[in-house]
Parts: structure tokens; C-alpha cells; sequence
């Protein structure tokens, strides 16, 4: 079967705009997977509508495979899942008021489903994480150097990773280049040449903007629920 | 001008007195340590007190961590379960011999020191448990360097010294976004960069049983990595004496560490 990913993030507790996706796909043809990449929760809305649909789809639906994002790291680090370490980063970038907004968002009853998500997929040579192996918060963007892009592939052994943290659609592929490199140690001298790996990082957007994958032919389409783009046109071979 | 950089001393005294004697000769006045003043050896004190005395500034090794904090480093600092077993006996051991005012000048080193455009680190910028090796990814090589915003990087942690070049280097990009369809293309330039890693001076594992260190010069960038030879003997009877496990004393005389290496080096603990 013909692979196409539907790859979805950024969601943040609304379940209008997921329910458009949902709508969305069921009028788009072969779409074989949906993959939300994290950040299901956040701190504007109530949360738990949200969830019991992800948990328990709807008939139709086509059934979400959901990872852990940014904010479901504060939520379960403030709530205790994650040793000794809070909502470090959420508290000091957004004070202590964000931190109270997320937790009255969700119902304690979700929490241990949201720890049981994965930190990422890898499918096929892809990896499917919510920042990167990194960090969940690494905020990849099409600007970021190309040379950490590629740390963050290489550390995977992937083709191709698709990310949501920075919440932007992009498609940047490692077309060409290489590197000298030389050693000296106590045995002499050794030269080496390494060429850039033909790879990609992915960034799949969030929210009503999500992104279909074409795994045969590596096309990536960005969407946005709810308008009436053919996704035909928006391909990149 | 000439600085020396001395890096996993490994609580081997006679080892770091014929390094300091051999630095002293050259009449090299700055002196840079990247950490690992204990462990495996059996003159923890000694070490720590001497590198103390001499105010050689140093920053934190794995295992002067791990002396502090508790072994809660994952399994990624040991290439088997068995050197991870020795690797907590030597630990218990270092522990239980560690004076509280030695303890807390390891609690207190920073994880890295910068001197203008030169980074010191013990394992990488990362973690002081990542291992920098020789023949690691170029681009991710280059990536640890350029990240921390230097141009040479000095580690230690594999124990092997080597002097590593990165030039010449470029990555070709083709970017497709949301709002155009047609593909844009760039180029990037990337900087030349070094690392060195200072090998070690209480536990090599290069080979011969000689102590290494390196020598840097800040005008013309050279490296030269040094050997000196030292009483193998007189530690490995310490160990030996100390009741430590009998293969640190084989290792020493041996100079590498026997069928472990470190399997997966570009693995970040991620603790
Ligand atoms: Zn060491
Ligand atoms: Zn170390």
C-alpha cells in the first residue's frame, strides 16, 4: 500500500480545529496514517474534550498516533511524573501564573495517558519527535544552520525528521557538500573527506496548519484545515 | 605563547608529577585541567590537593562528578556491564577515601572554562559523559564546536590524544515553505575549526603506558601532543595495596583498556 502521513501538532486543547482536520482528511484520498507530534495540551482552553476524542476517536475518525509534546512535558513534570525536575522551563519563561493556567486545563484523569506517550516514532528512515532527539523543546526552524540540522538527523540515523516545536511548515533538504577532516595523533596523520548526506528535516506546522506526507515519492503538501487548497499543487518533489 | 592542557589524572600521582615536572621544564606557566582528578587510582587526596596547591584551573570530569552527585549517570559511561561493576567499586571506594574539603573543590568546578576563542570541556560541551572520539561524525563533530561559539575545542574523556581539523567544509540546502512552491537554494561556508583532545595523564588508554597532555601554542595555534614516561610500577603497587580492582593496575601496565571501547559514541546520556 501506497503510504500517505498526515502529521498534525500544536492542537493545544482545541478540538474545533481537530475535528476540521479530521474533516479534512476524510475528504482527502490515501491518507494511511495520522500522526500528532505534541503539544495536544495547553494553557488557553480546557483541554479534556480534546483528549477523550484522541483517546477515543470517533467512528470516522481516522485513529491518531499521539507523542508527547512541549507542553504535555510541563504539565507531567509539574504534576510529579518526572522526578524531581517541575515545569522549569514554562515557569521561567512565562511566570508562575502559565504553570496554574496549564494545570486547571486537564483533568487529573488524563494525566496518566499523556505519560504513557512516546517521546517520538521512528517509522521507516523517519523520525516523527515534537522538537528532536535533543530535546522535546528544540525549536528547529528552516533558518536554524543547516550544521545543527544535520547534528540532529545524525544523532538519529534518519532520512528524515519531522518536527512541530517551532510551530512552522518548512521543507529543508541536505542536497549536497562535504567536510575535511584531518587527525594527528601519536600513530601520524590521517585525512578523511565525508560528503553531506542526502536528508531532510520537516517542519510539519500546528494548529489548522498540518502537513501530508507522500512516504514513496518524499512529497511533502502543507495544509490548512478548512481551506480549499489542492494539495496537488502544493507538492515539493 | 605556550599552555599546556592536562586532562583525566585518574588519582595517579606519580603520573601527574612527572606531567607538572615535564610542563615546569618547558617553563610553560599556564596550566588548563579538564577534570577526572579521581577515580580508578588510588591518590585521590594526593591529586586533588596538588591540583589545588598549584591553582590550576580546571573544570568538572565525569567522574568528579559522579563523586558528587551519586552514580546516576546512565549506563552510557560504560562500555560493558563489567567495567560498569569495576566502575562502581573504584567509585565506592574513591568515595569512602575523599576528604569533605576535596569533595567539595570537585562539587564546585565549573563544567567548562573559556578563554577567548578556546573552550575547555571534559567530555564535550554537551555532557562531560559524551565521548568526543577521533573518527566521530565530521559535521557533528564540527557541530559541537561551532555551537559553543569557539574555535578550538579542547576535551579530554577518551582518553586518546589527538588534534583534529575540520575545513573546508559546506552544506548545500534546498527549502521549500508554505508560502512559495518553487524550491530556494543556499549554500553554507562552514568555519574551520579544531579539537583536541589532551588524552589523559593517570589512566592512557593510547596504546603505551606513557602519560599524555598537549601543548598549544596561542599565536600560532600549534598542537603538539606530549609523552612522558613515569613510575608505572609505583602506582600500579598502590592500586594493588589499596585493594582496588587488579585489572586498573594490568590496564596501566598495558596502556589501553582491553576490549572496551565505548560502543556508541555519538550517544548523548540525556540524564
Ligand atoms: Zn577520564
Ligand atoms: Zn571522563
Amino acid at each position: 500500500m501506497i503510504e500517505r502521513w498526515a502529521l498534525v501538532s500544536g492542537l493545544l486543547g482545541d478540538l474545533e480545529t481537530y475535528d476540521l482536520i479530521q474533516r479534512d482528511l476524510k475528504k482527502t484520498r490515501g491518507v494511511t496514517s495520522l500522526f500528532v507530534l505534541g503539544d495536544l495540551v495547553g494553557p488557553e482552553r480546557n483541554c479534556d474534550a480534546l483528549l477523550d476524542r484522541l483517546k477515543n476517536p470517533h467512528r470516522g475518525d481516522l485513529k491518531p498516533d499521539c507523542i508527547y509534546g512541549w507542553w504535555e512535558e510541563q504539565l507531567l513534570a509539574e504534576r510529579g511524573f518526572r522526578g524531581e525536575r517541575k515545569a522549569d522551563a514554562l515557569r521561567l519563561s512565562q511566570g508562575e501564573d502559565a504553570v496554574n493556567a496549564l494545570l486547571n486545563t486537564v483533568n487529573p484523569s488524563h494525566l496518566n495517558w499523556l505519560a504513557s506517550l512516546q517521546f517520538g516514532f521512528i517509522e521507516l528512515d523517519c523520525a516523527l519527535i515534537h522538537g528532536s532527539s535533543s530535546d522535546v523543546g528544540d525549536n528547529l526552524t528552516s533558518e536554524t544552520s543547516p550544521l545543527i540540522l544535520l547534528d540532529r538527523l545524525t544523532r538519529l540515523n534518519v532520512n528524515r525528521l519531522f518536527t512541530a516545536r517551532s510551530t512552522k511548515q518548512f521543507h529543508l533538504e541536505l542536497t549536497g557538500g562535504g567536510i575535511n577532516s584531518q587527525v594527528k595523533d601519536l600513530n601520524g596523520k590521517r585525512e578523511q573527506q565525508q560528503e553531506v548526506p542526502k536528508r531532510s528535516v520537516i517542519g510539519i506546522g500546528a494548529g489548522v496548519h498540518y502537513t501530508l506526507y507522500d512516504v514513496g515519492s518524499d512529497k511533502t503538501h502543507f495544509l490548512t484545515a478548512g481551506s480549499k487548497t489542492n494539495p496537488k499543487r502544493k507538492g515539493f518533489a | 605563547m605556550n599552555h599546556a592542557i592536562i586532562s583525566c589524572l585518574h588519582a595517579n600521582l606519580p603520573a601527574v608529577e612527572a606531567v607538572l615536572n615535564d610542563i615546569d621544564r618547558q617553563g610553560i606557566k599556564t596550566i588548563t585541567c579538564l577534570g577526572d582528578l579521581v577515580g580508578y587510582g588510588p591518590q585521590p587526596n594526593e591529586v586533588v590537593e596538588l591540583i589545588r596547591k598549584r591553582g590550576i584551573a580546571t573544570c568538572q570530569g565525569c567522574w568528579d562528578e559522579d563523586i558528587i552527585d551519586g552514580l546516576n549517570a546512565c549506563e552510557c559511561s560504560y562500555p560493558s556491564q563489567l567495567a560498569e561493576r569495576r566502575g562502581h567499586l573504584a567509585h565506592q571506594w574513591t568515595d569512602d577515601q575523599l576528604t569533605d574539603e576535596n569533595k567539595s573543590f570537585l562539587a564546585n568546578l565549573p563544567t567548562s572554562l573559556r578563554r577567548d576563542r578556546l573552550l575547555f570541556v571534559h567530555g564535550s560541551p554537551n555532557s562531560q559523559h559524551e565521548y568526543l572520539l577521533p573518527d566521530m561524525d565530521a559535521f557533528a563533530a564540527l557541530e559541537r564546536v561551532e555551537t559553543a561559539g569557539a574555535d578550538i575545542l579542547f576535551c579530554g574523556h577518551t582518553h586518546q590524544p589527538y588534534v583534529r581539523e575540520l575545513r573546508g567544509g559546506s552544506i548545500h540546502v534546498r527549502l521549500q515553505n508554505a508560502d512559495h512552491d518553487s524550491g530556494q537554494r543556499e549554500e553554507l561556508t562552514l568555519p574551520m575549526r579544531k579539537i583536541v583532545n589532551a588524552g589523559s595523564v593517570g589512566e592512557p588508554r593510547h596504546g603505551t603506558t606513557n602519560a599524555t597532555y598537549v601543548i598549544h601554542n596561542d599565536a600560532t595555534d600549534e598542537v603538539e601532543i606530549k609523552e612522558v614516561a613515569y613510575d608505572v610500577g609505583r602506582t600500579c603497587q598502590a592500586i594493588v595495596e589499596a585493594g582496588l580492582p587488579k585489572v586498573f593496575a594490568w590496564r596501566l601496565s598495558h596502556g589501553f583498556e582491553f576490549a572496551e571501547q565505548a560502543e556508541d559514541a555519538s550517544h548523548v546520556c540525556e540524564r
